[in-house]
C-alpha cells in the first residue's frame, strides 16, 4: 500500500533499491522526489563553490547536529521513546574522543578516538537503556531519568578542573572544558588527510546521506515496521510476539551510537568540548529539533536542525534581544498548531491547498504518513 | 497528463532551497578600508548578561569617545556588536564571522573563561587574531595572541589577603565557586596564605546550580576562622550573602568575585554584604579622580547609559584596553596586527580610572598582562562602599614564576599554580 | 549529639525547598497529565511580582507602604494571585487551546489546536517553548535583576551554630500547603471533581463533571502554588530572571519519584530526597549532597517507577486485604 506504480516494476537493482528505501514510514516515494533530492544533494556538494568558507564550517558544524537530531528521531519519532539524553551520549562520544586524539598522537590516535568514542556511547546507551527498558520504566519516566542522568554527568564534570582529573595528558578541565582536540585524519604515522573546514563539510555532508538513505532502509525494512508498532502500542505489539524491550533497547544503543558520532564530528569542528553541551539547555535542543522538524519523519529533523541553528546565528546576529522568544515561539506554534512538525504539517496544508483548487483529482497518490490508524 | 500536486516533493524542495538559501546568507562586511574594524562580542542577554552587558556598554563608551576626538590616526572606528547570548557556540561562530567576514583589526571577546578557551584554539590561534580578553580570571594565560589585561587571582587575592591577615588574623576558611576559576583561586588562597604567614584551615566548594547554604554556614561555624575567603559565582551564590547575614554570621569575608561584578551592594538589602571586604582592580566606588570626580569615567558612562544599573570591574577594562589598543596603533603607525601587537610588547601605558592621579597602569610586554592598581574595597553595614587599602600589584606568576616571555618566544598555554606551587597542590 | 540536631536542622531547608517546588507541578501533572517545564518560570513570576509589589514597583497597590511583616505578606499574597490569574491565562490559549479555537473557529469553521492534556510529550515541548520566552521577555522588560527583598525574623541558634530562622519556618510552610492541599481535595468540590477527573477522566464526565471547569481550576492552582513558592524563596534568592531553573530540575524530579497521589507523593519525596541531600551535604559537601539527590532519584524511578505513593496504595491494599 502506497508505493507508486509509476516506476516501471522492474525488478532489477534499481527496483530492489527503490523497494528497500520505500515505504510508509517515511516521506518521499516517487520518482520525482528522488530527482529533487538529487538536485539538493548537488547544491550541496557544489555548496564551497559558492558559498563562504565561514558558510561551509556553519554548515559542517549543522551537519553534524543533523546526526544527533536523526538519533532522537530514530529514537523518539520511530520507536517512542523520548529521551532527553541524547546529549549524554554525545558528550561522552566527545570527551572520550578528546581523550584518546590528545593521547594517541597522529591520525592513528583520532581513528581510534573515533571508534572507541562511538563505542563508548553506544555502551553507555545499552547499559542506562537496560537499566531503563528492562527495569519497566516507560514513557515520561524514561524521559525524567535520561534528563536526570544528563544532569549527573553535567555536574560531575562542571567539577572535575583540578589537575587529579586527568588521563594521561588529557585534562579534563571542568567548566573550562578540554581544548586542543586535534582534528580527525586519515593517515599512517603522516596525515593524508585532515577534517577540516571543507573536508569536514564533505565527511559530515556524506555520514548525514548515508545515515539518511540507511535509516529510509531499515525504517521501511519489517524491522523498521515493528518500530513503528512499539511507538503505537507497546501492549498489542508485545502480545502479538514481539520482544518490545529488546526493540527498544536495541534501538536506543543504536541511538546511542549515532549520537556519538555526532560528537566526535562536532568535537572535530570545534577542537573543544565542556559540560555546556550537557545543559538543559543544550539537551532540550535535539527535542526542538525533532518536534519542529516533524518526529515521525526523517526529512523533518534534517531541515529543522539546519533551519534552527542558522536561524539561531542570524537572529543573534542581528536581533540579539529576542532571538530565544523566537526560538519559543517557533516552538509553541508549532506543538500547537502543527503537532505533527512542521513538514508533515505543510505537506498536509500543501495538500490541503490543492484539494481545495479541486484540481487533484486522485487523492489517492498521497502516500501513507506513516501513522497507524488506531 | 493530470496535473498533480506532488506534495513532498514540493516540500523537500522548497525547503532544502530555502535552507541553502539561509545558510548562505553571507553577510560581507560592508566597511570601508578607511575605517578601523574592532569586533565586540559580550554577552546582552543569556546568563552572563548581568556582568556582560556592562561590559558592552562601556565599549562602546571609548568607542564613542575616541571617535569624537578625532579617531585613531585619523580613522574613524567601526565597531561589530552582534549578542553571543552567553552561548559558546555563538561565539565560536561570530568570532569566525568577525574574523573571516568583517576582518577586524582587533577583537574583544566573552566573559568566562570557557568561552576565552572555546574561541582560542579553535580561532584566534590559528588566524593570530589579535583578542583581548578582559575579565578577572584565574591567570596563567601565555598567549601570543592574547592580551589578558583583567586582573588575575594572584592579584586580587594578593591585595586583599595579606590586608584581612594583619586585621583579624591568620584562620582562613575558603568557600569557592566548584569549577576551574573556583579551584584556582582556591590554590592561589594557599600559596598566599603561606606567604604571610597564615593558615587555611578549612576549605569548601560548592556546585554553581546550589543555592542551600545551611550546611556550609554551619560548618563555618563550627571552623571558627578568623575570617573567610569567598570565590563564590553567580546568581545562584548570591544567597549565601543572604542566608549568612540571616543566620547572624558575622565574619569578615574577603573576595575577589561579590560586589564588584554583579554589584550585589546594591541589590541586596543590608546587612548581607556588611563586613565584605572585595579585592579588584576596579569598581564604580573606587576613589580615584578620573573616576569619580565631575566629569569622570562614572559621569560620562552614566550620560551615555542614563539607565545602566552599574559600572563594573570588567566594564572599567574594556574601557582602558581600547584606549591602550589606540596608543598601539598610533605608536606603531598601521593597523596590521603583528605590528600592533609588537606595539603593545613595547610597555604600552594608560591613565586608566582605577590608578590615582599621576599614575599609569603598565600592559606588561612579556606576559601581556597588566600590573594593576588594587583596591580592597570594604562595604559596611549599610552597603556603603569605601577603600581601606590599595597600591599596584603587578602580574608575578607568569612573569617571575612561569618565566613566560612572549617577546622573544611565542607560545600559546595556560599554565596552573599546582605546577609550580607545592602549597597549592 | 551536635551532629544529629545539625542533620535535624538543616533538613528543614532541604525538605521545604523540594515540597515547595514540587508541589504544584504534582498537582497539574497528576489532575491533568501535563508536564508544565515553564514550571520554574511561574515560580519566577511569584518571585518577581514578589518583589515588585514589596518595592512599590506596582501602580495602584501600594503594598510597600504596610508596616512591617504584613508588607512582605501582603507581596506574597499578591504575588500567588497574579500567578495564578497568570497560569489561567496560560492554560485556556496554550493549554486547552479554547482561546485559539475560539477565534479560528468564527474565522477557519473548525478547531486548530487540540488540548494538551494527556499528551505529556507534547506538553513538555510546547512548555519548554514558553519557558524561552517568559524568560526572555522577562529579561528585556525587567531587565537583568530586580532589588531584593530582606530576610525576615533573625537567626536560630542551636548548638554553637545558627541559620536563619526564615529558611526553618519554611519547613513548617510547606507542610502547611500539603495539610491545605489534602483538605481542599478531601472536603471540598472541586477537590472532589479533581479526584474523580485523575481516577477515570471520562467516568467523571459522564456523570456530569465539568472537566474543562476543573482542568482551569486546577491550572491556576497549580500555578498559584508556584507563585507561592517563587514568592517565599524570594528574600532568599537574587531576583533574576533565570532563578526558575533550580527549582524545575528538583521538582521534576521530586514528582516522578513521588507518584501520582499529590499530597502522600509529594510528602514522601520531600522527606526522602530531603534526608539523602542532607546526609550527604552535610558530610562529603555540597556537591556530594547534590549528586547524592540526583542518583537516589534515577534509583528510584527505575526500582519504583510508580512513584513512592504507589508504595503506599499497595501497603494499603494489602492492609485491608489483610483486615
Amino acid at each position: 500500500m502506497g508505493v507508486e506504480s509509476d516506476d516501471t516494476a522492474t525488478r532489477g537493482p534499481l527496483g530492489r533499491l527503490a523497494a528497500a528505501l520505500h515505504g510508509p514510514n517515511t516521506m518521499g516515494n516517487s520518482r520525482r522526489f528522488w530527482y529533487l533530492f538529487g538536485v539538493v544533494v548537488l547544491l550541496f556538494v557544489f555548496f564551497p563553490l559558492y558559498m563562504l568558507p565561514s558558510a561551509v564550517t556553519n554548515m559542517s558544524q549543522y551537519l553534524s547536529l543533523v546526526l544527533l537530531a536523526l538519533s532522537l528521531a530514530v529514537v523518539w519519532g520511530y520507536t517512542g521513546v523520548l529521551s532527553f539524553g541524547q546529549v549524554a551520549f554525545f558528550g561522552v562520544a566527545g570527551y572520550t574522543y578528546g581523550i584518546v586524539a590528545i593521547n594517541v598522537t597522529g591520525p592513528l590516535g583520532t581513528i581510534a578516538g573515533l571508534v572507541v568514542a562511538v563505542g563508548i556511547a553506544a555502551l553507555f546507551a545499552a547499559i542506562l537503556g537496560y537499566f531503563m527498558f528492562y527495569g519497566g520504566v516507560s514513557d515520561v519516566y524514561v524521559t525524567i531519568l535520561t534528563l536526570v542522568v544528563v544532569l549527573v554527568l553535567k555536574t560531575f564534570l562542571d567539577q572535575t578542573a583540578g589537575d587529579e582529573w586527568t588521563i594521561g595528558e588529557a585534562a579534563l578541565g571542568g567548566f573550562n572544558g578540554m581544548p586542543g582536540i586535534p582534528d580527525l585524519a586519515l593517515g599512517i604515522g603522516e596525515p593524508f588527510l585532515v577534517f577540516n573546514d571543507t573536508v569536514l563539510f564533505y565527511a559530515a555532508l556524506l555520514a548525514v546521506l548515508v545515515t539518511y538513505l540507511g535509516l529510509r532502509a531499515l525504517l521501511n525494512s519489517d524491522y523498521g515496521r515493528v518500530m513503528v508498532a512499539v511507538r503505537e502500542d507497546e501492549d498489542r505489539t508485545e502480545m502479538l510476539g514481539y520482544d518490545v524491550k529488546r526493540v527498544k533497547l536495541t534501538v536506543f544503543t543504536f541511538g546511542g551510537a549515532l549520537a556519538g558520532l555526532s560528537g566526535v564530528l562536532y568535537v572535530t569542528y570545534f577542537n573543544y568540548i565542556s559540560p555546556s553541551e550537557l545543559s538543559l539547555t543544550a539537551a532540550s535542543l535535539p527535542v526542538i529539533w525533532v518536534a519542529v522538524g516533524g518526529r515521525k519523519t526523517l526529512l523533518g529533523p534534517i531541515v529543522a536542525t539546519i533551519f534552527i541553528e542558522r536561524l539561531g546565528l542570524f537572529l543573534s546576529v542581528n536581533v540579539g534581544d529576542w532571538a530565544f522568544v523566537i526560538n519559543g515561539l517557533l516552538l509553541l506554534v508549532i506543538v500547537l498548531l502543527l503537532p505533527e512538525g512542521l513538514l508533515p504539517g505543510l505537506r498536509d496544508l500543501v495538500s490541503w491547498i490543492g484539494d481545495r483548487r479541486g484540481d487533484s483529482d486522485t487523492d489517492d497518490t498521497t502516500d501513507p504518513t506513516g501513522e497507524v490508524i488506531e | 497528463m493530470t496535473k498533480r500536486v506532488d506534495r513532498r516533493k514540493f516540500l523537500a524542495g522548497g525547503a532544502s532551497i530555502a535552507t541553502a538559501g539561509l545558510a548562505g546568507c553571507a553577510l560581507t562586511g560592508s566597511g570601508s578600508s578607511d575605517t578601523i574594524k574592532l569586533g565586540i562580542l559580550e554577552d546582552q542577554s543569556g546568563n552572563f548578561a548581568l556582568v556582560g552587558s556592562p561590559k558592552h556598554k562601556a565599549s562602546l563608551l571609548a568607542i564613542e569617545e575616541i571617535n569624537n576626538n578625532g579617531g585613531i590616526n585619523g580613522q574613524q572606528i567601526e565597531y561589530f556588536d552582534p549578542d553571543p547570548q552567553s552561548n559558546n557556540q555563538r561565539y565560536l561562530e561570530l568570532t569566525r564571522r568577525m574574523i573571516n567576514q568583517r576582518n577586524v583589526d582587533a577583537l574583544w571577546a566573552g566573559y568566562s573563561s570557557a568561552t576565552r578557551e572555546t574561541i582560542r584554539e579553535p580561532a584566534i590561534d590559528p588566524n593570530d587574531q589579535l583578542y583581548f580578553y578582559t575579565t578577572q580570571y584565574e591567570g596563567g594565560v601565555c598567549d601570543k595572541n592574547v592580551f589578558a589585561v583583567g586582573p588575575t587571582a594572584r592579584q586580587q587575592l594578593g591585595i586583599v589577603l595579606p590586608y584581612l591577615v594583619e586585621e583579624y588574623g591568620s584562620d582562613i576558611y575558603t568557600i569557592a565557586a566548584d569549577y576551574n576559576f573556583g579551584q584556582l583561586s582556591a590554590d592561589w588562597v594557599k600559596v598566599l596564605a603561606d606567604e604571610n604567614d597564615a593558615n587555611v584551615i578549612g576549605e569548601e566548594f560548592i556546585p554553581l546550580s546550589n543555592s542551600e547554604f545551611s550546611s556550609t554556614i554551619s560548618r563555618i561555624q563550627d571552623a571558627d576562622p578568623d575570617f573567610v575567603m569567598s570565590m563564590l559565582v553567580g546568581s545562584n551564590h548570591t544567597s549565601f550573602y543572604k542566608q549568612k547575614a540571616s543566620a547572624g554570621l558575622d565574619i569578615p569575608i574577603g573576595t575577589s568575585t561579590a560586589m564588584a561584578q554583579g554589584y550585589e551592594h546594591l541589590r541586596l538589602d543590608p546587612p548581607a554584604m556588611s563586613n565584605i571586604y572585595a579585592g579588584v582592580n576596579y569598581m564604580e566606588e573606587v576613589p580615584t579622580n578620573r573616576n569619580t570626580k565631575e566629569g569622570g569615567f562614572v559621569d560620562r558612562y552614566y550620560e551615555k547609559f542614563p539607565d545602566a544599573p552599574y559600572l563594573n570591574e570588567e566594564a572599567e577594562n574594556n574601557y582602558f584596553s581600547i584606549y591602550m589598543y589606540k596608543r598601539a596603533v598610533e605608536q606603531a603607525g598601521t593597523t596590521d596586527q603583528e605590528e600592533v601587537k609588537a606595539a603593545l610588547e613595547s610597555g604600552i601605558t594608560y591613565p586608566a580610572p582605577e590608578a590615582p592621579d599621576g599614575e599609569e597602569i603598565k600592559l606588561v610586554p612579556e606576559t601581556h598582562h597588566v600590573n594593576h592598581h588594587m583596591w580592597v574595597m570594604r562595604a559596611d553595614e549599610e552597603h556603603n562602599v569605601e577603600a581601606v587599602d590599595d597600591r599596584v600589584i603587578d602580574e608575578t606568576f607568569l612573569k617571575d614564576t612561569v618565566g613566560c616571555d612572549l617577546t622573544s618566544k611565542d607560545e600559546e598555554t595556560q599554565y596552573t599554580p599546582q605546577d609550580y606551587y607545592e602549597e597549592a597542590g | 549529639m551536635a551532629i544529629g540536631l545539625d542533620l535535624l536542622v538543616q533538613f528543614f531547608p532541604n525538605f521545604a525547598s523540594i515540597v515547595l517546588a514540587a508541589t504544584g507541578l504534582a498537582i497539574i501533572f497528576g489532575i491533568m497529565g501535563v508536564i508544565n517545564l515553564a514550571h520554574g518560570e511561574f515560580i519566577m513570576v511569584g518571585a518577581f511580582s514578589t518583589s515588585l509589589a514589596y518595592n512599590g514597583g506596582i501602580p495602584f497597590l501600594p503594598i510597600d507602604a504596610l508596616p512591617g511583616l504584613s508588607r512582605l505578606i501582603g507581596a506574597m499574597l499578591f504575588a500567588a494571585l497574579v500567578t495564578a490569574l497568570f497560569g489561567l491565562l496560560v492554560e485556556r490559549t496554550i493549554i486547552s487551546g479554547a482561546v485559539p479555537n475560539w477565534i479560528s473557529e468564527r474565522t477557519l469553521g473548525r478547531p486548530v489546536v487540540t488540548p494538551l492534556y494527556d499528551r505529556l510529550l507534547d506538553s513538555m515541548v510546547a512548555t519548554w517553548g514558553l519557558s524561552l520566552i517568559m524568560v526572555q521577555t522577562f529579561r528585556n522588560v525587567f531587565g537583568n535583576s530586580l532589588s531584593g527583598v530582606p530576610i525576615p525574623f533573625g537567626e536560630l541558634s542551636y548548638g554553637n551554630s545558627s541559620i536563619g530562622l526564615y529558611q526553618v519556618l519554611l519547613a513548617g510552610v510547606a507542610a502547611f500547603v500539603l495539610i491545605a492541599l489534602y483538605l481542599v481535595f478531601v472536603r471540598t468540590d472541586y477537590g472532589m471533581r479533581a479526584r474523580a477527573t485523575i481516577q477515570n477522566e471520562s467516568m467523571a464526565q459522564s456523570l456530569g463533571v465539568n472537566t474543562e471547569r476543573t482542568y482551569m481550576a486546577t491550572f491556576a492552582l497549580g500555578s498559584g502554588l508556584a507563585g507561592l513558592t517563587g514568592a517565599l524563596y524570594t528574600p532568599l534568592l537574587s531576583i533574576e530572571p533565570g532563578l526558575g531553573s533550580v527549582f524545575l530540575v528538583d521538582a521534576f524530579v521530586a514528582v516522578v519519584v513521588g507518584g501520582s497521589s499529590v499530597v502522600v507523593g509529594t510528602l514522601l519525596s520531600g522527606g526522602l530526597l530531603g534526608i539523602v541531600d542532607t546526609l550527604f551535604s552535610n558530610v562529603y559537601g555540597t556537591f556530594a549532597g547534590r549528586i547524592a539527590l540526583l542518583i537516589v532519584a534515577i534509583v528510584l524511578i527505575r526500582f519504583i517507577p510508580q512513584g513512592l505513593s504507589s508504595l503506599v496504595e499497595r501497603l494499603r491494599e494489602r492492609r485491608l486485604e489483610v483486615d
